[in-house]
């Protein structure tokens, strides 16, 4: 067997293409992102980027009722837009097995909320496993394919970011060949009709009972015998959480639970009875700790261990610490960072064709809801112009709701990417457009799903299976959909902008403006067009390009009026010659041309 | 995988690694300098060497839009968590000196940072709110931990390009740890295009020159 040093996102898509996966779809969406990214190299495996999660689901799900094993993988806001499917195929089980990877983020290092994905088990009644390094994200999924099958039944595969983005040692094994199921044809067990839906909810609560019954002998719920001081410390805990108690508290005795729901409480009861003082160490919310206080067993957890954001080694440490346990090491509370360091959040790039519209509809001061994409970084300083930036498909229904509350003086407008419009925007935008509310909608469409790292959407040529595709017109959409005003603009064409936008806002009905410039980075960096310098003799340091948050332009020594003069970079200047359309001295020209 | 013995029969690794050794290493820097790569590298070489565990801690969040980055790699013959705890990483390999500088309370005391004298000033600096640590360097050098400045860009131009700046700086670090310079060379290959390796190669040995001072 090889030995390969794996991310736990990879380890995830090797054990689905070993257990025999045939089918993969998901909408990116870190930290799930690299599951489907890596299924798609495997040979045998359909995989491809579907247009919502929702959809994603659907196609995973079609393909188990057809008969073969398939997968979909999503963030934690991706499992709340698939929620509809994935309480309602729980219900109907399958015919080839399914696995539902939710990979959460406690820390929020890119997710908008840090919601807790376990109890999307409880809602559903979805079996869960919850892997806590990358050798058991190969091995659960394999598992979980069985499972599936066994119990006819999706099974959730939960990560955390932690899990998701660790690389470590896997010992992987080799491709089982599983023959497509003849799926036959099943009205009562597919068609959620109430006569139907009835007694497939009784069904659902027998098969969440022989998953306990599993769970409870399950080689997955380990005890793990203790030594030293700390032998008589009972753990109960799962995940990513497991490997920071197991860091932090080093010769405790623990009950490493693999699957979370349905919980095996009758393990969790034995294992009680053995120590002198009992842990729950689990991240976010009390999900383990409340099924555990219902089963009348005495049990610590939330009030030493944060339920805020992720849970670090240093962090449990802390919290067995303040319980009193002798830790030395986690005595004092370390520093990590200095904080007095200028911060360095992520910014637009240099060429970035978000920049133009983001100043444009800053110096009209417009109300700007905003949605998923690389454009909420306008946001954050320095160009910090942005009203709100909720969820995906988000804006263009906010802004009605907004133009219906009486708008704002100024003129307000939705902002979403060609992505993001194609995942849930379109449905907002019909909307619009069927109530005769006077809303404006800018697509920044940079013609890859940006954010994520450059996946495939329907706007482009080829899907991720590398097969040609016809593109979608974004204009014919809007257009055919009852939009009366569309327009493409330039997003290089700063005085473009600033018309196209006041042209937008002063039609009176629903108005599309889209942006007609590609990523800079997807799906291949784009080179320098020309490059950019200032004249320092001319440059009057008025600051006006400063204000673009470009990452090539910087201060220099020179001071006009106490103000620092600009130079551009002329190693990362792209020529997307925003800085000098803004220059009212003219300093700022193309090189060679001063 | 068997693992690389010196000269002398000895493996200088599983001496330094027996009894329970974890070598903590951060590597920092801006998104889009490579700090992935190399932190790959570096867990590669270790895992090449063979009879150790590796774990890695892959940078979070929208590394590629230059925000500030860090990747873990944490090696022994038992390692748990892939996360390096605060005041905890021996080895600090920052691709930047302010993101250096930032890091640098995370260094354990006496700990070694190898830092790039290379300076990104981030557009925030614009704003006035904040100003740019030209002295970063100086800063880091309080005594608390070995600091080791080492002018990446200017060694990577000698050896054909700026873009293998942070394998001169893997090659900087590379004589700390206990691995033969051709398990370097492999996981070099392994994480580098076939087309760069010759000066990827030439990079890592102008950073192990610097490393030897």
């Amino acid at each position: 067997m090889d030995t390969l040093l794996m991310l736990g996102n990879e380890a995830v898509a090797r054990g689905a293409w070993e257990a025999g996966v045939q089918v993969a779809a998901a909408y990116p969406g870190t930290p799930s992102t690299e599951i489907v990214t890596n299924l798609a190299n495997y040979d045998g495996v359909y995989a491809e980027w579907s247009t919502n999660e929702k959809v994603a689901y659907e196609v995973a799900f079609g393909a188990a009722v057809g008969g073969v094993r398939a997968l979909t993988a999503m963030k934690s806001a991706g499992a709340s837009v698939a929620a509809d499917p994935l309480i309602s195929s729980t219900y109907t089980g399958i015919c080839g097995g399914l696995v539902v990877v939710v990979a959460g983020d406690p820390g929020m290092s890119s997710g908008m909320t840090e919601q807790d994905d376990r109890y999307f088990g409880r809602i559903s009644g979805m079996p869960m496993l919850e892997p806590a390094d990358s050798q058991e994200c190969h091995d659960f999924v394999r598992l979980a394919f069985e499972l599936s099958e066994t119990h006819d039944v999706p099974v959730m595969v939960r990560l955390s970011i932690q899990t998701a983005h660790q690389k470590s040692i896997v010992r992987v094994g080799e491709q089982v060949a599983v023959a497509r199921k003849d799926p036959g044809r099943h009205t009562d067990k597919y068609c959620l009709l109430p006569r139907f839906s009835r007694p497939l909810h009784a069904s659902l609560l027998e098969r969440i009972a022989r998953l306990r019954e599993y769970a409870e002998a399950s080689p997955l719920t380990r005890v793990e015998p203790g030594t030293g001081a700390f032998a008589r410390i009972g753990v109960i805990s799962s995940g990513a959480a497991y490997i920071s108690a197991r860091e932090a508290l080093p010769g405790a005795t623990f009950l490493k639970l693999g699957v979370v729901h349905p919980l095996p409480l009758e393990a969790i009861k034995r294992f009680a009875a053995t120590v002198e003082r009992l842990f729950v160490v689990e991240e976010l919310e009390p999900y383990l700790e409340e099924q555990i206080l219902a089963a009348g067993l005495t049990v610590e957890g939330k009030q030493w261990f944060s339920p805020l954001g992720e849970l670090t080694p240093e962090r449990v440490g802390r919290g067995f610490f303040a319980a009193g346990l002798h830790l030395p090491r986690w005595a004092e509370q370390k520093a990590a960072e200095d904080d007095s360091v200028i911060p360095r959040p992520p910014v637009l790039c240099t060429g970035c064709p978000h920049r133009g519209m983001a100043t444009a509809m800053k110096k009209l001061d417009l109300d700007v809801h905003g949605d998923i994409g690389c454009y909420d970084l306008t946001s954050l300083p320095p160009v910090s112009h942005m009203h709100s930036a909720v969820e995906m498909g988000a804006s263009i229904p906010m802004e009605q709701g907004f133009a219906r509350a009486g708008g704002s003086k100024k003129g307000s407008l939705a902002v979403i990417g060609d992505s993001t419009f194609l995942h849930s925007g379109l449905t907002g935008l019909l909307n619009a457009v069927h109530q005769r509310t006077n809303v404006t909608v800018l697509i920044q469409d940079n013609s890859i799903t940006a954010m994520t790292g450059g996946q495939t959407n329907p706007v482009n040529e080829k899907t991720l299976a590398g097969a040609e595709t016809r593109p979608v017109d974004l204009a014919g959409i809007c257009k055919a959909l009852g939009v009366e005003h569309v327009e493409i603009v330039d997003p290089y064409d700063y005085e473009a902008c600033l018309d196209a936008l006041k042209a937008g806002l002063a039609f009176g009905g629903p108005a599309v403006i889209i942006t007609n410039r590609p990523c800079m980075l997807f799906p291949r960096k784009v080179g320098a067009d020309g490059v950019y310098g200032v004249d320092e003799e001319l440059c009057n340091a008025c600051q006006q390009c400063m204000k673009l948050g470009c990452p090539s332009l910087h201060h220099t020594e020179a001071v006009f009026k106490n103000r620092h003069k600009v130079e551009v970079d002329a190693s990362t200047c792209t020529g997307c010659s925003l800085c000098a359309q803004l220059c009212k001295p003219g300093a700022i020209v193309k090189a060679g041309e001063a | 995988m068997s693992a690389q013995k010196s000269e002398t029969g000895t493996d200088p690794a599983a001496e330094h690694y027996a009894g329970g050794v974890v070598d903590d290493i951060m590597v920092v820097g801006v998104g889009g300098q490579g700090v992935i790569v190399a932190a790959a590298i570096v867990a590669d070489t270790a895992l090449l060497h063979g009879g150790l565990e590796v774990k890695l801690s892959e940078t979070r969040g929208m590394s590629q839009r230059g925000g500030s980055v860090s990747s873990h790699i944490r090696i022994g013959t038992q390692v748990i968590a892939p996360s390096i705890s605060p005041g905890e990483v021996d080895y600090l390999l920052a691709f930047e000196a302010s993101e250096g500088l930032r890091r640098a309370p995370s260094v354990v005391p006496g700990g070694v940072a190898i830092v790039n004298t290379q300076q990104i000033v981030p557009p925030l600096a614009s704003s006035g709110e904040y100003s740019y640590p030209f002295d970063a360097i100086a800063r880091m050098d309080d005594g608390s931990r070995r600091v080791i400045a080492v002018d990446g860009d200017a060694l990577a131009a000698k050896v054909g390009d700026l873009k293998v700046a942070g394998v001169v700086l893997v090659g900087a670090l590379s004589t700390h740890l206990p691995f033969a310079a051709g398990t370097w060379e492999q996981a070099i290959a392994r994480n580098v295009p076939a087309s760069w390796l010759e000066m990827n190669l030439a990079a890592f040995a102008a950073g192990r020159g610097v490393g030897e001072v």
